[in-house]
């Protein structure tokens, strides 16, 4: 029976579909190392976000339900603009060239890091997409959600509120 | 007597075939006999048409849809409750026709195909060839943990050729998969499938590309059935 449901279980993971699977809280888990590119070449890793809550989404340009979820990705960021909330969409084994043609009908404001080979992919054991994670301003791992989600409104925005509301009162 | 002997007669040939589990034939003389499984989502046309097309070139195909033979729910899960001893009989059964043998199983589906395989004599192991479609061989796999693999047998002898989707969640993972069915014995290789996404034939909105190379399937397999790892 265990093995049926973790493998029903799997099914729903590999298909990450229409439906968001829930936020899985993490008990404040050191995020991994994470060694991405900037579309323009640059290094960034996450040290250049601490202070802030992370929201660090994974996805693909081939990837329907990743594509359905990134314009509430960018209405989250004008929504929040001002506030100590980092929207990072990192973009799992494919080119710079995949990644600007999806970027040249979808323009949005958040930093799009590219991991060609795969390497950050494998680091935060991603097996599905979009798989996201929401790190504290300390860089843990509180939140991880598997599938797409509707990100500026319902449980989305409630997990983020409430992590910057662990924020010192001038922060937030 | 005579009465007795055709009884068991019919016996002999009901139990050769109640092992077998019930599968579509496309016959064809050549000498090359490819064993389609299907995946967890059932018989798709494309595949139908590939297969007809397969046996026009020389190849038999044996086309078997687990769901619908064992009446399953489309779930991967499905997968893990086939009578394995059924599929080792059919693997059996297509050895004994005297064509070379190649079995291509298509997502999930590799997961009774692999177990099927580590049941055979070593022998008949060492003949098979395998072609696995984007295997999904998890146990569980979850973001910020190590994958868990399936309990699979002893591959040892076997081929086992990985077609990747190069569009895929699993792509790159498929250097841990390789790794893992090397440590059960088998002799892998990989082919990566550009521009491809899993299940390409079967997409609700596929690109252009993906329409052309699910009508050219057949020659996508007939390149792999001559390649190396299966030749």
């Amino acid at each position: 029976m265990k093995r049926w449901l973790t493998a029903l279980a799997l099914s729903l993971l590999f298909n990450a579909g229409g439906h968001a699977a829930g936020f899985e809280t993490r008990a404040r888990t050191p995020a991994p190392a994470l060694a991405a590119q900037e579309l323009m070449g640059a290094p960034q890793t996450l040290a250049g976000y601490r202070g802030k809550v992370v929201l660090l989404n994974f996805w693909a340009s081939w990837c329907p339900p990743c594509l359905r979820e990134m314009p509430s990705l960018e209405r989250l960021r004008v929504k929040m603009a001002g506030r100590p909330l980092e929207i990072v969409a990192l973009d799992s084994a494919e080119t710079a060239e995949d990644v600007n043609a999806y970027l040249s009908r979808m323009k949005l404001g958040f930093p799009i890091l590219l991991d060609p080979d795969g390497s950050n992919t494998r680091r935060w054991k991603v097996f599905a997409l979009p798989t996201s994670f929401l790190l504290d301003a300390e860089g843990r791992v509180r939140y991880v959600l598997t599938g797409p989600t509707e990100w500026d409104e319902g449980e989305a925005l409630q997990v983020i509120e409430s992590l910057l509301a662990e924020l010192p009162t001038q922060a937030k | 007597m005579r009465l007795l002997g055709m009884l068991g007669l019919c016996a002999v040939a009901f139990g050769a075939h109640a092992a077998l589990p019930d599968y579509q034939t496309f016959p064809a003389e050549g000498e090359r006999l490819l064993l389609w499984v299907t995946s967890e989502q059932g018989r798709t046309e494309p595949e139908v048409q590939a297969a007809e097309k397969l046996a026009r070139q020389g190849v038999e195909v044996w086309s078997l849809d687990l769901v619908n033979t064992y009446f399953l729910p489309q779930l991967p899960s499905s997968m893990d409750r086939v009578p394995l001893q059924d599929l080792t009989d059919w693997l059996r059964s297509a050895e004994a026709s005297g064509k070379r043998v190649t079995v291509y199983a298509v997502a999930r589906a590799a997961v009774p195909v692999l177990r099927a395989a580590a049941q055979l004599e070593p022998a008949l192991r060492d003949r098979l060839c395998l072609l696995l479609m984007y295997p999904n061989l998890y146990t569980a796999a979850e973001p910020l943990a190590e994958p868990d693999y399936l309990d699979l047998g002893t591959l040892s002898g076997l081929r086992v050729k990985i077609l990747q989707p190069r569009r895929s969640a699993a792509t790159p993972w498929l250097p841990s998969m390789l790794e893992h069915l090397t440590q059960l014995g088998a002799t892998v290789g990989q082919a990566m499938l550009e521009n491809l996404r899993e299940s390409y034939w079967a997409r609700e909105t596929p690109t252009e590309f993906e329409v052309a190379e699910s009508q050219r399937m057949d020659a996508m397999l007939i390149k792999e059935l001559n390649s190396g790892g299966c030749k």
